[in-house]
């Protein structure tokens, strides 16, 4: 091993040592996601007790452009129709930072091999995707896509404006 | 030793924590935070900002929970994460100064005698040469060598490729080996 090797490996050996992280972080993160996980509890419930009339809207839905709708509703909430053109699907869920990407909450609805739902979202930035089968996760093409992809699956980006898009 | 599989399983953790129990949620935060740390505390080089970026790590990992499509892996899955925040926050850093971890060290202890002064001089200087790599070749280096990840692992985790991840490491070696040189002979 020469010099400049040896020296490269007391600096590895250097940087290994622990740093000394605060045990008390574990129990910051568990505040924020707890304060996270009350409302979340309260919205899940939401989406079950309208689903059938989310399916219906959805399947209406799937027939008109697809493009998000400008009206405004109830509880400063606008209705968002997010559209997938894909014949060969056997099934798609459309998930996100709205419904937890949990693929459970909102499956879409397929006519013509387009698969359509709508949601509810309050004014914000939300990212999004589709999960086809279950297995393949997809963008939406006719949408920016998302720059923070860390996450390892393509998603795209949802802006509502305070007084809709 | 690589970031695979982990003895009790990770799946195992994110499946109860999917199915509402936040404490399994702890578990993985214990299980990650000080190696996590220690990769975040060298990369960005403050404590303080370090720790913020891996408590926002860990939370946009929680809330986003529903995207590990491999949860055997969420070790690998939160390095990512952490790996983009890292380049963020040093970034917006690397318009201040940077406070040297052991430098701070310097602040806290009295050295005990002639081998621990020389232990902490030497921990400043590899932070100060560490410091003064391109974030890339530190970034390489650091999930190379001190991490111990395979390159396969770094191009998942960064989105660069194994050739270039390769080159970045040697690049970082030479490059420290030509700054603690000067650095000693000064």
């Amino acid at each position: 091993m020469s010099d400049g090797d040896e020296l490269v490996e007391r600096v590895i050996e250097q940087l290994r040592r622990p740093v000394g992280i605060d045990p008390a972080l574990d129990a910051r993160v568990l505040r924020e996601i707890a304060a996270d996980a009350r409302p979340e509890a309260a919205l899940r419930a939401k989406p079950r007790m309208i689903w059938p009339w989310l399916a219906v809207a959805a399947v209406l839905a799937a027939v008109i452009v697809a493009r998000p709708w400008a009206r405004r509703d109830v509880a400063g909430e606008t209705p968002f129709q997010f559209v997938l053109v894909a014949p060969q699907a056997a099934s798609v869920s459309l998930v996100g930072d709205f419904n937890d990407w949990d693929p459970n909450r909102a499956p879409m609805q397929v006519a013509h091999g387009v698969w359509a739902a709508v949601v509810q979202l309050p004014p914000g930035r939300y990212r999004y995707a589709f999960l086809v089968n279950g297995v393949e996760w997809r963008s939406d093409p006719t949408a920016p896509h998302a720059s923070d992809d860390e996450f390892g699956t393509p998603s795209s980006v949802v802006t509502v404006t305070g007084g809709g898009t | 030793m690589g970031i695979g599989k982990v003895e009790s399983s990770d799946a195992e953790l994110v499946g109860r924590v999917r199915a509402g129990d936040i404490s399994a949620y702890g578990a993985l935060v214990a299980r990650y935070r000080d190696r996590l740390g220690r990769y975040a505390v060298h990369m960005i080089g403050d404590r303080e900002d370090a720790e913020e970026a891996l408590q926002d790590s860990f939370v946009r990992a929680y809330r986003s929970l529903g995207r590990c499509t491999d949860p055997a892996r969420f070790g690998a899955w939160l390095y990512g994460i952490l790996v983009n925040r890292c380049r963020t926050t040093g970034a917006r850093a690397a318009r201040r100064r940077r406070v040297f971890v052991a430098a701070d060290e310097f602040d806290r202890a009295t050295p005990n005698g002639p081998d621990e002064l020389e232990r902490l001089e030497w921990a400043d200087l590899v932070e100060r040469a560490l410091a003064r790599l391109g974030p890339e070749h530190r970034e390489a280096f650091l999930l190379k060598h001190v991490e111990d990840l395979e390159y396969e692992e770094m191009a998942e985790v960064t989105g660069a490729g194994v050739s270039a991840l390769k080159m970045r490491v040697k690049r970082a070696r030479e490059q420290l080996q030509k700054l603690l040189t000067e650095a000693r002979h000064v």
